[in-house]
């Protein structure tokens, strides 16, 4: 009676883990996470997190935002460029989405201008 | 913009690199710059007891000392300028490379400095609803505020060669809600505003920035 009573008890702990696993493999969750890791500032997870989601679901542009925000955070300007205009074509009357490409823009304009990097933020 | 479900703001914080490509350890040499001021005119009598040179000069070395690892030289206190024109001024070559060698520093700043009070006071309309039959009505009321202007404009030179190397503009306007705000107080208030925009030309600072992410 013990035995098959520790049976179950494993038998449940692997179910639930198994359903803890199928979750991260969801874009949402994986949003979710990155999310609250980027908030307490570990942006490197963060972007991690936002590029499983996108690596899970190509067509976010919420998760290309997110990934954009990131890569700002962690000095990557070139890609964060990408990242926005990938979000933008993808859903282009997002407010959200235009108004940090707004203001990255004008800061990446500024940043190229005095490092004399070559690159060309268009306007929003 | 206030965010809804599904968005939060975040707070970044950006580099902005130095304007300059310095080293960090250059000897930079304050020379003076051209005080466009006229103390003279009736607008400007106010500024009169205001060493503006001497402020902005004091202002300029304790940031870069507080700030920076260079090493600041003070020009000899005799130095003149050969013109009291911007444009000119940039272009005086030989000058500065003669400021350069006779203080042995490899970068100067000079430039002009404008320190503008304006007594913005006077009649302004408003809105005024009665108490009486609530009815609303326009009435004029007598507002005393004072505006402080000040429009720097840096001059960073070789010291070897005198050659211009960056000319930048930092501007700043105050207004305070009293007529006879004090002068130095709203100039330094114009100076703490600017105080990082202008240290950004020597070194790299940091720089806040909000942005929206999405929760899911």
């Amino acid at each position: 009676m013990r035995k098959s009573g520790s049976w179950v008890l494993t038998l449940l702990l692997v179910a639930s883990a198994c359903t803890s696993y199928s979750h991260t493999e969801r874009s949402s969750t994986q949003l979710a996470f990155g999310t609250d890791v980027a908030k307490e500032g570990h942006w490197r997870e963060a972007a991690f997190r936002f590029e499983q989601a996108i690596a899970k679901e190509p067509s976010n542009a919420r998760a290309h935002n997110n990934l954009a925000v990131a890569m700002e955070a962690n000095g990557d300007f070139a890609r964060a460029l990408v990242e926005y205009k990938k979000a933008l074509e993808l859903e282009p009357n997002n407010e959200y989405i235009r108004r940090n490409y707004a203001r990255f823009a004008e800061f990446y304009t500024s940043y190229t201008k005095t490092t004399g990097k070559a690159a060309s933020a268009p306007t929003p | 913009m206030p965010a809804f479900a599904g968005v939060d703001q975040v707070r970044l914080r950006l580099p902005l690199k130095a304007k300059l490509p310095l080293r960090g350890n250059e000897r930079i040499a304050l020379a003076p710059m051209i005080i466009v001021t006229d103390a003279e005119k009736g607008r400007d009598k106010r500024l009169a007891n205001v060493d503006l040179q001497a402020e902005f000069q004091r202002f300029l070395k304790k940031q870069l000392e507080k700030r920076t690892r260079f090493e600041l030289i003070q020009t000899p206190p005799d130095l003149k300028l050969p013109t009291q024109n911007l444009v000119e001024l940039a272009k005086a070559q030989e000058f500065w490379a003669s400021v350069g060698t006779q203080t042995g520093a490899e970068i100067v700043v000079s430039g002009s400095l404008e320190f503008k009070v304006e007594d913005r006071s006077g009649y302004k309309t408003e809105e005024y609803t009665s108490p009486i039959d609530g009815r609303t009505y326009y009435r004029q009321v007598y507002v005393e505020q004072t505006g402080f202007l000040f429009d720097i404009v840096l001059l960073v030179l070789d010291g070897h060669t005198g050659e211009k190397l960056l000319q930048d503009q930092f501007k700043d306007f105050r207004q305070t809600g009293s007529r006879r705000a004090d002068e130095l107080q709203g100039l330094f208030e114009n100076l703490f505003s600017l105080e990082s925009q202008i240290l950004n030309t020597f070194v790299a600072r940091d720089r806040e920035a909000e942005r929206y992410i999405f929760t899911n």
